[in-house]
């Protein structure tokens, strides 16, 4: 009773539905409005996601580990009011206030795992409680203002173009995407990472030290977040605390909809940037074709529907 | 005893067939009105593939079953419930967060219409427990009651579904003397209220204070039915063992003098003050009942649980085991007996499987050699011959005994000096079993030592050189080789 190798057309439909709704979608949206595919409208879905893309990589990780993180809205609002008042307020250097802003994400995301190792306690419980203390300090830092004024050298980060049209934040996140891939795909660390969350007590059983690879796993999903917030607030040129906030649901629905097992262990990184811009050339595309803003709400749910049915009928039920 | 006019319950050459396996075998049994009547039999005889079949939860591949008069091929499990047949479960199924009253009555139409009335339902729900003269109160929450009186509340929600055969499954595993004393007083109360009560329990000196008849189940056959007055514990074993071992097992060579593993005074996890030595070489198996603290045993060994008191010895040295990575450093390696939740991740690739305890080891430049990674797995798939057209294929698609050397393959890529086998052959077909038979024991003659826990008697005495048996948590007694018999086994186990 042992299964051939090859992939079924079913499955191997199912790996190719994301790309095949994205492409779909685009032309669509480029017979609807002659402005959609130009290169300002495509340059600017990339600019707008950048964030979204970095946040949604450190949600996978996360439940590739078998957690869920609810707090990474507020983490990324922490950050970029943290970071942008240092500068703005305090005449703090670029550099020290970026790697502050980073540092304390991680250590976020560090906390949020090991109140769940310690507390035993599911991790999506564990950050609805965090996401609280999260909001409270963001809110304490920023004393509910909107910081703008940031140096022009942070601005480049969100804003400057290399050679003129190739902007500076789509590199980052490219090459922060690469790096994500290559340690999931390539690396025993992310070996470790899908089997804590595939099954954590054979993980145990195999020598695995379950507990540290999670909490590792929320540290470095906070150093995402960090940097997330910094692109957010650079391209923005301002933060206030409300920067981020609901981002963590973008990222889940782009994980669930590429196939990002909830239940932990599985997860592929390209499908799930992909996932992020079939939500990001949906909702631009919407806006170009005068779509009300209710009716994009239901477009929106309809074609999350669709993409769960084509990338989930080969597996399980949740 | 017997009769027509007073038979309830009969099931006549009942047989449950699974591909390569024969569950139940022509079996018949028949249950009289009011009796309470125990099925005994070793782990694997059947017992439980033949209340499934009283239950409903399984369809037999043939035979009968005749109730009340009535003759069915099989039962649904809602039809059997209707006709009143209850099972009181050893894992109990309970609505943890609700009240006595809740439980007793859930599922039951009330008069009372759509409106639940607390007061009243725990008023019945009082009175139902009256009958069993003992103190639970109606309004506390079943995760607050002791075992015990959990499976009391379960034989009152049968009694108010107007149960006439209740199944009770090892109702006294998990609990203890006294509260035993007040379980079995509910169950004469079951008995005398004219209810059909089918006992299941390993410990056999119970069976002698609250049953009138057994009936014993060897592989899945039927073997006897006795009037409990007239057998003896002694005589019960002898039916559940009676069979001569068969020599399936290869020959092996003895171990050599060299101790690798002493184990003095140990204590935790659920067992205490544990002795043994372990030789190279050797195959040293570990009876006992369930739950008597083998697995529990083994998994202080390998670092798995944390241990109280008492010392662990690799071959002279004490070693201090946190976690299994520890158990691992001492050289140690577990094939856990869970093979689908603690043995592989089924839903992985076989390579990924075997590579993942040493995964660490197989990394040039920092990411994992995937060359390095598959000519280990190639190695493993030729040495244990598991069958599978490629690497890359999922665990989840191999048969039990492939995905049981998937299993051993990742233990021994750690390259152990001790491997731990625990319940090797579970769910595993009779020609696969060989083969893991064996693999342990060329891995015996290549000097790495082995501890294997066991539930299949003949795989017990067929394979180990000593036996070590377990009761309720403590060391029962040590037989050699020449001592070996099933009967002193089970006497042992038994506690006897």
């Amino acid at each position: 009773m042992e299964k051939a190798n090859k992939k079924s057309f079913g499955e191997i439909f199912a790996d190719l539905s994301l790309p095949i709704l994205l492409i779909a979608m685009v032309i669509f949206f480029s017979f609807m409005s002659k402005s959609f595919l130009t290169s300002i409208n495509i340059t600017n879905i990339l600019v707008q996601n950048v964030h979204v893309a970095v946040c949604s990589a450190a949600v996978m990780i996360i439940m590739i580990s078998g957690g869920c993180d609810l707090s990474i809205g507020y983490q990324m609002s922490v950050a970029a009011v943290l970071v942008t008042k240092m500068m703005s307020v305090y005449n703090v250097p670029v550099v020290i206030a970026v790697i502050c802003g980073i540092a304390l994400c991680s250590l976020l995301g560090t906390f949020n795992g090991y109140m769940a190792l310690k507390l035993k306690s599911n991790t999506m419980i564990v950050t609805l409680g965090t996401m609280a203390i999260f909001q409270g300090i963001s809110y304490l830092i920023s004393e509910s203002k909107t910081y703008h004024n940031l140096p022009r050298a942070f601005m480049y980060i969100g804003q400057w173009r290399m050679f003129g049209w190739l902007p500076l934040n789509v590199i980052i996140m490219i090459v922060l995407l690469v790096i994500v891939g290559f340690v999931m795909g390539k690396t025993s660390a992310g070996r470790k990472v899908y089997a804590a969350g595939d099954n954590p007590e054979a993980a145990r059983l195999a020598g695995l030290n379950v507990g540290k690879i999670k909490v590792l796993s929320f540290t470095v999903a906070g150093v995402l977040v960090g940097i997330s917030a910094i692109l957010l607030a650079s391209r923005a040129g301002s933060a206030d605390s409300g920067t981020g906030v609901g981002i963590e649901f973008t990222g889940i629905t782009a994980c669930v909809l590429s196939g990002v097992a909830l239940k932990g262990g599985e997860g592929t990184l390209w499908k799930v940037i992909v996932a992020v811009f079939v939500l990001g050339v949906l909702a631009n595309g919407m806006q170009l074709i005068n779509l009300g803003t209710y009716p994009q709400y239901i477009a929106k749910g309809v074609i999350m529907l669709v993409s769960l049915y084509l990338t989930n009928r080969n597996a399980q039920g949740i | 005893m017997g009769g027509v006019l007073t038979e309830i319950l009969s099931l006549k050459n009942i047989s449950k067939e699974y591909p390569g396996v024969k569950a139940l075998d022509n079996v018949s049994i028949s249950f009289e009105k009011g009796e309470v009547h125990a099925l005994v039999g070793e782990n694997g005889a059947g017992k439980s593939t033949f209340i499934k079949t009283i239950s409903g939860a399984i369809r037999p591949t043939s035979g009968t079953i005749e109730y009340e008069g009535k003759t069915y091929s099989y039962l649904q499990p809602a039809q059997a419930i209707d006709m009143g047949i209850a099972v009181v479960y050893q894992e109990l199924i309970q609505f943890e967060a609700m009240s006595v009253a809740d439980n007793i009555y859930m599922g039951v139409k009330e008069e009372s219409g759509l409106v639940l009335n607390d007061k009243e339902r725990q008023r019945k729900a009082a009175g139902v427990l009256a009958e069993f003269d003992c103190h639970i109160s109606p309004a506390d929450l079943i995760r607050n009651l002791s075992i015990a009186n959990r499976q009391i509340v379960e034989l009152a929600k049968a009694m108010v579904k107007k149960a006439k055969v209740i199944i009770m499954d090892e109702p006294t595993a998990a609990i203890t003397v006294s509260e035993q004393e007040k379980l079995f007083e509910v169950v004469h109360k079951l008995k005398a209220s004219g209810v059909t009560v089918i006992y299941i329990s390993h410990r056999l000196d119970e069976l002698f204070r609250i049953c009138d008849r057994v009936s014993i189940l060897r592989d899945g056959q039927y073997v006897t039915t006795k009037d409990i007055q007239d057998t003896s514990k002694q005589e019960l074993i002898n039916f559940m063992v009676g069979r001569e071992l068969s020599s399936t097992y290869p020959d092996k060579k003895p171990a050599a003098a060299e101790v690798v593993l002493s184990v003095k005074n140990l204590t935790g996890n659920g067992v205490r003050d544990i002795n043994f030595e372990l030789h190279k070489g050797e195959i040293l198996g570990f009876a006992g009942l369930v739950g008597a603290g083998r697995t529990e045993l083994m998994h202080l060994i390998f670092g798995a649980a944390p241990r109280e008191s008492g010392q662990i010895l690799f071959k002279g040295q004490e070693k201090k085991l946190s976690s299994p990575k520890d158990g691992m450093a001492a050289g140690v390696a577990l094939i856990p007996e869970d093979r689908k939740f603690q043995g592989c991740f089924i839903d992985k690739p076989i390579y990924w499987n075997i590579s993942i305890s040493t995964i660490d080891h197989l990394t040039k430049n920092g990411m994992v050699d995937r060359k390095a990674e598959m000519e280990l797995a190639e190695d493993y798939r030729k040495r244990l011959k598991i069958k599978t057209p490629f690497l890359t294929q999922l665990t989840s698609g191999l048969s039990g005994g492939n995905q049981q050397k998937v299993v051993i393959s990742k233990a021994l890529a750690s390259l152990p000096d001790i491997l731990i086998f625990d319940e090797p052959t579970r769910g595993i077909d009779i020609g696969a079993r060989h083969e893991i038979y064996l693999l342990m024991n060329e891995l015996a003659e290549q000097g790495k030592s082995i501890l294997m826990v066991s539930s299949d008697m003949e795989e017990l005495l067929g394979m180990s050189e000593r036996i070590i048996v377990l009761h309720e948590g403590a060391q029962a007694g040590e037989l050699s080789k020449d001592e070996f018999t099933q009967e002193k086994v089970l006497a042992l186990a038994s506690g006897l």
